[in-house]
């Protein structure tokens, strides 16, 4: 999963910027690697492509992840369970 | 009709006006000239001027200066570029260009405002042009006068602890205007952070100067969630606007703020009215088609909103063309759907897609996208984000077989970056061999 994110994260950050993209910690704080609103909203799209769920729509609290590590934690708990 | 300053300088004189990273001035600190009534010299004719001011203060300063005694005031944002500016002073017929910007010829710099000496405008009111944002850049003008614009500003009634309203956005949008004259009458401070000034940095400026009030689109409250900064703020009131705000982006502000007064607002620009929701869920609850808010009638007829502002409708003037009744009742183009004693807003009905308080014409990407050598036919339709609300995805026929998708796609994404807002430019391209037409042979939107 992580991988994942990882990836998807790396091709929307050289596409929307055109440079190489930045190391991306578990305490990196996500607004602050210079991705915005814009970027972000596409970041989840490709994800739900990829992996086929939107913890963002599905998930019932009112949650937004603050760093990296965050972020992932949040798609594995909605991760369908197969 | 009272004029903005007449209203400004209710203020009680020591309150703070404006803070911003550099300054911090109360009234007296703009040195407005003495008010003088002069009767209009022979042969002069009332001005109509453009302001696009970066510093605040000279903003402020020259709507004191203006408003009752130009005939019009352009409000133009300060990014905007000098040929688009040039095209709405023509289109608007405005005589003098007023300018801290280094980029605009022909500008005249906010002190010589002083030497225009204008006289007072005799049983006449000041046209408050605004501009809204277009798909490609070019914006749409909306036509307001002070009293419109003030309609939704309330005096406060607690004056234990003043206001500090911070500004997140342009103030001569809208929204951003609504934001100053509420800081301006209602006895608060307006807190400006630097113009392009990153996320960190706007909460701590935010932070420092006891930011209490503050107004922003869903997308950026999302992002300022979405950062541990927030948590320095201090807010008694939070509002959101300009594109909806769901129950997701509501309660997470309630949870981080259980003293704040948390209100959505809806503004249509097409019937120039608006109302507020304060009970902290999406939506409006049905009973305000029957008992609605002050200074509105409601009506939802076949999943759409109509409303019909009450009293002064005749102030606004909107440039687009309306749909209205016989009763007075303007189309507003939002689809809403009743759900649990509740309208919840679907989006909107007419095509616009709001992407982060953005309104962007798929329509008018499509026309950007066709022009492009390779390009068939292409349709541009939106899907539901929950981080800006919606986002545009493209699917392009390409009118010859595309050896290298993935150039393709770059090609297209530079072609619309250099011709369309970044709002409108598709976060997701997609190559195909055909698109779907319904039976009259149209392509079918999504």
């Amino acid at each position: 999963m992580e991988n994942v994110i990882r990836e998807v994260f790396n091709e929307v950050w050289k596409r929307q910027k055109g440079t190489e993209p930045p190391p991306l910690d578990a305490d990196t704080l996500l607004l602050e690697i210079g991705l915005d609103s814009l970027g972000f909203a596409i970041v989840v799209t490709q994800l739900d492509e990829k992996l086929g769920f939107d913890p963002f729509s599905i998930a019932q609290d009112a949650y937004y992840p603050q760093t990296f590590g965050e972020f992932v934690a949040f798609y594995k708990k909605y991760a369908p369970k197969i | 009709m009272r004029s903005f300053r007449t209203r400004l300088e209710d203020r009680h004189p020591d309150l703070p006006l404006l803070v911003t990273e550099q300054k911090r001035l109360r009234l007296d600190d703009l040195a407005l000239p003495p008010e003088s009534d002069t009767s209009c010299p022979d042969g002069k004719v009332p001005a109509r001027i453009a302001l696009s001011l970066r510093a605040p203060e000279a903003l402020i300063a020259a709507l004191a200066r203006l408003d009752g005694r130009a005939e019009a005031i352009l409000l133009v944002a300060p990014a905007l570029p000098p040929g688009l500016v040039a095209g709405l002073v023509t289109a608007s017929g405005c005589d003098y260009v007023v300018s801290d910007r280094a980029n605009l010829p022909g500008a005249v710099p906010p002190e010589a405002l002083v030497e225009l000496g204008l006289s007072r405008l005799h049983g006449g009111v000041t046209e408050w042009i605004m501009t809204t944002s277009g798909t490609t850049g070019q914006p749409k003008m909306v036509r307001h006068c002070l009293t419109s614009l003030t309609r939704t500003v309330t005096p406060m009634a607690n004056l234990t602890s003043r206001p500090v309203w911070g500004l997140t956005y342009e103030p001569t949008r809208f929204a951003g205007m609504q934001v100053l004259l509420q800081a301006c009458f209602g006895e608060g401070t307006l807190a400006v952070p630097d113009l392009g000034a990153d996320i960190r940095t706007v909460l701590s400026f935010f932070a420092r100067h006891g930011c209490s009030h503050l107004s922003a689109t869903p997308t950026l409250w999302r992002r300022f969630l979405m950062h541990p900064d927030l948590a320095g703020l201090a807010l008694r009131q939070i509002t959101l606007g300009g594109e909806i705000a769901d129950q997701a982006v509501l309660d997470a502000l309630a949870r981080r703020f259980p003293g704040a007064r948390i209100t959505h607002v809806y503004a249509s620009t097409e019937a120039g009215v608006g109302f507020s929701v304060r009970d902290g869920r999406e939506g409006f609850p049905t009973s305000f088609a029957t008992d609605p808010p002050k200074g509105v009638a409601m009506a939802v007829r076949d999943g759409r909103l109509w409303l019909r502002p009450e009293g002064s409708a005749s102030e606004y003037h909107s440039e687009q063309r309306l749909s209205r009744d016989a009763d007075g009742f303007i189309d507003t183009g939002d689809r809403v759907a009743q759900r649990d004693g509740r309208y919840v807003f679907l989006g909107r009905d007419t095509g616009v897609i709001n992407i982060g308080g953005v309104k962007v014409h798929p329509e008018e990407v499509e026309r950007v996208i066709n022009a492009l050598d390779g390009v068939g036919m292409v349709r541009v339709g939106a899907r539901s984000n929950r981080l800006v609300g919606a986002l545009l995805t493209a699917q392009i026929v390409p009118s010859e077989p595309v050896a290298d998708e993935t150039a393709f796609v770059d090609r297209v994404l530079a072609h619309c970056r250099a011709h369309l807002m970044r709002e409108a430019v598709p976060a997701t391209i997609r190559l195909v061999d055909q698109l779907e037409t319904n039976a009259a042979g149209k392509i079918r939107r999504a």
